[in-house]
């Protein structure tokens, strides 16, 4: 490999050699804080290395991974994401008993795997990168053992049904294989632009790869296990589980789709069309009766992944771009929520019940307005993310004619509306005692809230400039 | 050749089945590694000597070296050499050792025959190759099971890790 090579990894030779140095720290000597900003550092250094080296892609650093402005700008989506995560994290993990420093390695770990999803286009690194992935997730949902006792609980399930997944992709890939003799994308490309007819066996390789893929994006009916993760997990967990881990899969899932031109299966698109339609439907409508706020993010997480692969299934011109744009969206407005619940957490209780959030406002009004911008974000009311994002879904669907899903989508979104309105209702009734009004602190936490929700709303009224960032580097 | 691909692959099938029914993870710990046997046996077959080495040394041999781990941790007296006992009977291990006794047979059969796999038009993958092949074309792969490891190692530390509880300072109980 040339030097060229190695500057064109760096965002990846970053993460990894940031976990590396923060065990040799831990093996010295614990401290929270030294740790803490090593992996701000890292994650920030890997972010400015994705965003700078433009000049060097594309390049095939290897057979397995290229580095191009697809992969380059969501390296850089997932460690902003991984970023926020981080801060969250620290002031979230203080006051708990637990040794706090092996969950920033992990951190670190997750989001090295998910650049390497984004950036791969071999079936080996494709499946290492989501292993990965999955490994430090296994732990970092259950890493309150000793704290919590449903922390356990999530991570086993997490740890059983993410292996089972796990297994099929594989056999996915291993059929896919002995169809086509090829386990990088564009030789699979290739074998099948030559093939006249497809076989039973390469069909079936690519059924059993997306229900991997579907496990991993929570689609339904491979749901299951969202809402009892998101439960258990800790908060910032939570937000690493539906943004990190899932933008990856969807890089990967982009890539590979173009590369091997899926497009071209109808059997794969009704695939994908019933998973779209059972995920938009199924994640409201189980998030209806919910009171548990964790639980309802993650059913609506999966409502918001169904919308995502209607995006996708447009396979138009729009297509990556519009689901890059949701993506980037709903990062933003899962992590303020995520981050609003881990600000109300303290210690050894988490502000999860809806209870918690009754009269919200007149406690601390200014998480309350935040958290409403993230719930309307999440609802798709105008002049939030949320709403652009879902604009351009419905253009990019309405351009290929997808109608009966645009419709699912529309009607969907109304049923959700209910629980989000459910939640911004309680968090303004009026108060029995008005004099608990909590002076607001000033904490970084604070601050990082109200410039993502800042964001948030930039991005709802003023989305040119992302989406012009977009179409050069996904699109283009 | 056929025939003997055939075989280890039904007693593979076979075998695993028998690993997941069985209620006794000892028992159970037997049939895989007959399954990992004749995985081993469905390598050589098909050209990857290599591969079935691996499969029998890293395999077959770590699970033994769990299983002999396990019930030296938990030797604890009278109760436990009844148990290990039980472990022994006849009817515990007659099936597994006429499964590996078959693969045996399977085996000594191919390596007399002596065609080997050339003599069927397979391809035979020597170690050198899939060595050229691990530290040249698929080298970041290598470094990414590398990571995949380490993520694997801390998470394990981290949720196997006894605490020491201090229930009083002068009731101090110490690590376990």
């Amino acid at each position: 490999m040339s030097s060229e090579d190695f500057r064109s990894l760096l965002p990846l030779l970053i993460l990894a050699a940031a976990s590396i140095l923060l065990l040799v720290v831990i093996a010295v000597r614990r401290d929270h804080r030294l740790v803490y900003y090593l992996t701000v550092a890292a994650l920030a250094a890997a972010l400015a290395a994705s965003l700078i080296p433009v000049e060097y892609s594309p390049r095939t650093a290897s057979p397995l991974l290229v580095i191009d402005g697809f992969s380059l700008f969501y390296s850089a989506l997932l460690n902003a994401a991984g970023l926020i995560v981080v801060v969250l994290s620290y002031t979230y993990l203080r006051p708990l008993r637990e040794q706090m420093e092996e969950y920033y390695v992990l951190i670190l770990l997750a989001v090295l795997g998910s650049v390497i999803l984004a950036a791969s286009r071999h079936f080996a690194s494709f499946f290492l990168g989501l292993e990965l992935l999955s490994v430090s997730l296994y732990t970092l949902v259950g890493y309150m053992v000793r704290s919590r006792d449903r922390s356990m609980e999530a991570g086993l399930k997490y740890l059983i049904l993410a292996a089972a997944a796990a297994a099929f992709l594989l056999f996915g890939m291993a059929l896919v294989f002995y169809e086509a003799g090829q386990l990088g994308f564009s030789g699979i490309g290739k074998y099948l632009a030559e093939a006249e007819a497809l076989s039973l066996l390469i069909i079936t390789g690519f059924g059993l790869i997306i229900i991997g893929i579907g496990f991993k994006l929570a689609l339904a009916p491979f749901h299951m296990w969202a809402a009892d993760v998101y439960e258990g997990a800790p908060a910032p967990v939570s937000a690493l589980v539906a943004t990190v881990s899932k933008g990856g899969v969807v890089a990967v899932l982009l890539r590979f789709y173009s590369e091997v031109d899926g497009y071209q299966f109808p059997v794969l698109a009704l695939l994908f069309s019933i998973f779209a339609a059972a995920s938009m439907l199924g994640g409201n409508l189980l998030a209806l009766l919910q009171d548990n706020v964790k639980r309802i993010l993650g059913y609506s997480s999966i409502a918001h992944l169904g919308y995502l692969i209607v995006a996708f299934l447009s396979g138009g011109a729009m297509a990556a771009g519009a689901a890059t744009f949701y993506l980037v969206a709903y990062f933003i407005t899962i992590l303020v929520a995520f981050g609003v619940v881990a600000h109300l957490s303290s210690g050894e209780q988490e502000a999860e019940k809806l209870e918690d959030y009754r009269s919200l406002f007149w406690r601390r009004p200014g998480t309350a307005v935040v958290f409403t911008a993230a719930l309307l974000s999440l609802a798709g009311i105008p002049l939030t993310a949320g709403f652009i994002g879902k604009f351009y879904i419905a253009a990019a669907g309405a351009q290929e004619g997808l109608w009966v899903l645009l419709f699912i989508l529309a009607a969907s979104s109304v049923i959700g509306l209910y629980y989000y309105l459910r939640i911004i209702m309680a968090m303004f009734a009026s108060a029995k005692d008005p004099a608990q009004r909590i002076a607001p602190l000033f904490s970084g936490v604070g601050l990082l809230l109200v410039i993502l929700t800042v964001a948030l709303v930039w991005l709802g009224v003023f989305p040119q400039a992302m989406l012009d960032m977009i179409n050069e580097w996904v699109a283009g | 050749m056929e025939v003997a691909f055939y075989l280890s692959a039904l007693i593979a099938v076979a075998a695993t089945v028998l690993a997941i029914t069985r209620y006794h993870a000892v028992h159970a710990l037997l049939f895989l590694i007959v399954s990992l046997l004749a995985l081993a046996v469905v390598f050589f077959i098909m050209g990857a000597h290599f591969a079935a080495a691996l499969e029998v040394i890293i395999y077959a041999g770590a699970i033994m070296v769990l299983f002999i781990f396990a019930i030296m941790m938990l030797n604890l007296g009278k109760a436990t050499i009844e148990w290990e006992r039980q472990l022994l009977r006849p009817r515990v291990w007659v099936l597994p050792a006429l499964l590996t006794l078959v693969l045996a047979a399977e085996l000594i059969y191919l390596l007399a025959i002596r065609g080997g796999p050339e003599s069927s038009g397979i391809e035979l993958v020597r170690p050198a190759r899939v060595g050229a092949e691990l530290f040249g074309f698929y080298i970041l792969g290598v470094e990414m099971a590398a990571f995949l490891l380490m993520a694997g190692l801390v998470g394990a530390y981290h949720i196997g890790r006894r605490e020491k509880k201090v229930i009083h300072r002068y009731l101090k109980k110490e690590e376990v």
